[in-house]
């Protein structure tokens, strides 16, 4: 049986949430976003200003410019910033996992290099894992890296890279080794430099009007041996690593939150019963979804790789993320459409719906989350 | 081992050896398992939420989840709610709600000696005899079968205040149960698909079959969670609305669970012989029992939209 532990937020979080929202009314000019979206900010002035605060790599060391602080206290930082609407997605990945992986598996060099520049919110990361025809089959990546001279040439194209258009550095999975019967060995992971190293990157638009995700494409494209993190072959146990870090935070059920604020705006303070029933709903869901992903946080805090609890957590979320417009855009009904709150609620509904398809697609598939947790309940 | 422990395991002892099978049937036959009441007497379990029990409300609770883990078929947490609020008694209390000028849903009130009927709009309770007691009882049954009786309602009760949050403290009892009772759905299920072997191999190598229990395990997850979490806020100020949002989120999982249950176990599932339905009638049932999602969740709603939408956030980001 999967365990979800009764965690608490330790009482030293209350203080920094008042910190993050007191920085954030300060800030008011960053939040003026129509979704809750992690994907969609792109603000490195907000990013640098987040820094300062030390609220980027606030897990990690400080000698490399972290702050020793708990998982739960990134948490709250975390899910404040989620939940006003902050613009994020600059320094998202890089804080949640490309730093962490430096940090588990990178040289000591690695570390001083890059980890410091991400905490000031100045240096930002994308992600290299799939391809054309490697969505989901992601040990089936094609792109390679062959030996030359002191480093390494790589030949292929990553698809999907959110942000590679405006970021700095991308670590792609590629294959150093020719496939054998052990298809998940000869994988390395490497930090390619998208401004500097000579890769060609092309904006996808999405169907939300959107420009945030790339193909890039590595036409060889040399890059020297010390941009290899970890062991050469040692990538598909260090891709999955990330994956506890990638999946259970609570940007995996507040995508659409924006929704629900404005759909209890229009509510008023009497909502008619199908209409209070819809908000009681949602509250619902939510709150204990955040409950099961702070208990995934306690895992992590203690230094556990719950990958099969953070996989439950983000299908859970993931499938909410879509409910929670379906409720409110039919609880809504019937109410006059030209009110200033209704324009804010239909602004927010449309723009949350038409990103909705990605919610259940990036970050592992629902078919591949449910596949983890199978496997976690011995099922494959 | 902690005392919580070593509490849940001579209870999940003694739920085992005195609830399988023959004993589910028989109750819903009409007999009273005596034998498992006697057991639980002599080691105490009916005094368990005393005041002075020295046993915490949340481990009570606990308890009240693991009976529903064994679809116990005696009013369990209407006994041990009745002995804390009524005093100390061996003899069977269960607790009916006031409807006009009966007292209705009453668990097993054939059979129970004292009956609390609960009047939440007045705020009050009234102790009625029951009838193990000689009284006359309508006799009623739940969708699995466990009676819900009722009373008349005798003019001229003496009511007392409720000094607890009591209708919470039913709804939880429901909530924690359901969890229990989900948490076996899916035990059952996953034992199933692994045996059951169909074109060559067993059902659990099946990605439909596997998505389904997937699905079902985020459900029951959930569920624990949620009726956790009311637990935990036994005593708050928040307690009635985790309640709100226990009750509903659990209820809304056994729609979906018990649903994939009995897909994945086929027609064995459907048959009277397979245990499966001691489990899921009773989930089916207690949903609606003691306010149902809608609800509960109107109740939770209602709160949200008077706090407003900007104050929404910070009742959902609680420490607890």
């Amino acid at each position: 049986m999967l365990q979800f532990d009764r965690v608490t937020l330790p009482e030293s979080s209350e203080a920094l949430r008042a910190e993050v929202r007191a920085f954030l009314q300060q800030n008011a000019e960053h939040l003026e976003r129509p979704n809750s979206d992690f994907t969609t900010g792109h603000d490195p002035e907000f990013s640098k200003k987040l820094g300062r605060q030390g609220w980027i790599g606030m897990t990690w060391p400080k000698r490399y410019g972290g702050g020793e602080r708990s998982f739960f206290e990134r948490y709250v930082v975390t899910e404040e910033l989620l939940a006003a609407g902050a613009p994020v997605s600059a320094h998202w990945i890089a804080d949640r996992q490309s730093g962490n992986l430096i940090l588990r598996f990178g040289s000591e060099a690695q570390r001083e290099r890059y980890l410091p520049p991400i905490t000031r919110g100045e240096s930002y990361f994308s992600i290299g894992m799939s391809e054309p025809n490697s969505g989901s089959d992601l040990a089936s990546v094609r792109t390679g890296a062959r030996r030359d001279g002191d480093g390494w040439r790589i030949n292929g194209t990553k698809l999907w890279s959110t942000d590679a258009h405006r970021n700095h550095f991308m670590i792609a999975l590629v294959r150093t080794e020719p496939p054998s019967e052990n298809r998940h060995a000869g994988l390395s992971q490497i930090i390619v430099d998208l401004k500097n190293d000579g890769v060609q990157i092309r904006p996808i638009r999405n169907m939300a009007g959107g420009e945030d995700f790339n193909e890039v494409v590595f036409d060889d494209v040399w890059v020297p041996a010390d941009r290899v993190i970890g062991e050469p072959g040692n990538g598909w146990r260090q891709v999955t690593s990330e994956l506890a870090y990638e999946r259970s935070g609570p940007e995996r059920f507040l995508s659409a939150f924006r929704v629900f604020v404005e759909f209890t705006r229009l509510a008023g303070d009497r909502p008619e019963p199908g209409v209070a029933q819809a908000i009681g709903r949602l509250a619902s869901h939510l709150l204990t979804l955040r409950r099961m992903s702070i208990s995934v946080a306690g895992m992590l805090e203690e230094g556990k790789s719950p990958e099969v609890e953070a996989a439950l957590v983000k299908a859970l979320g993931n499938d909410f993320e879509k409910l929670l417009p379906e409720v409110a855009r039919l609880a809504a009904t019937g109410r006059s459409t030209q009110s200033a709150e209704y324009r804010r609620f239909r602004e927010a509904l449309t723009d949350t719906l038409l990103l909705s398809p990605s919610f259940t697609l990036r970050g592992g598939t629902r078919e591949i989350l449910r596949g983890v947790i199978a496997r976690g309940l011995g099922l494959r | 081992m902690t005392s919580n422990d070593l509490l849940l395991d001579s209870a999940g002892r003694i739920f085992a050896d005195h609830s399988d099978k023959a004993v589910l049937d028989a109750a819903e036959r009409g007999e009273f398992p005596e034998r498992l009441w006697n057991a639980l007497v002599e080691n105490g379990f009916h005094q368990l939420a005393m005041p002075d029990s020295g046993v915490e409300l949340a481990d009570v609770f606990a308890v009240i989840g693991l009976a529903g883990r064994h679809a116990l078929p005696l009013p369990f947490a209407e006994a041990l709610l009745a002995n804390r609020w009524l005093g100390d008694s061996a003899r069977l209390g269960s607790i009916g709600l006031v409807q006009g000028d009966r007292v209705v849903d009453v668990p097993w009130g054939r059979r129970a000696e004292l009956i609390l009927a609960l009047d939440a709009e007045r705020g009050a309770y009234a102790l009625l005899d029951g009838g193990g007691a000689g009284v006359y009882v309508e006799q009623d049954r739940n969708a699995a079968g466990e009676p819900r009786d009722a009373v008349p309602l005798p003019e001229g009760v003496t009511w007392m205040p409720l000094t607890e949050p009591a209708a919470a403290f039913l709804a939880l009892s429901r909530g924690i149960a359901m969890a229990g009772g989900l948490e076996r759905v899916l035990d059952l299920s996953l034992q199933y698909a692994n045996e059951r072997e169909q074109f060559g191999r067993p059902i659990a190598r099946f990605q439909a079959i596997q998505h389904n229990l997937a699905l079902m395990a985020g459900e029951v997850a959930a569920a624990r969670r949620a009726a956790d979490a009311a637990v935990d806020a036994i005593g708050g100020e928040r307690f009635e609305l985790e309640v709100a949002a226990a009750k509903s989120r659990v209820g809304e999982a056994v729609g979906i669970a018990a649903e994939i249950a009995h897909q994945v176990h086929g027609a064995m599932g459907f048959t009277h012989e397979h245990q499966l339905h001691h489990f899921t009638r009773r989930l089916w049932a207690w949903r609606d029992e003691h306010g149902n999602e809608a609800f509960w969740q109107q109740r939770l709603g209602r709160h949200l939209a008077a706090l407003g939408a900007d104050r929404l956030w910070d009742f959902l980001a609680t420490r607890g």
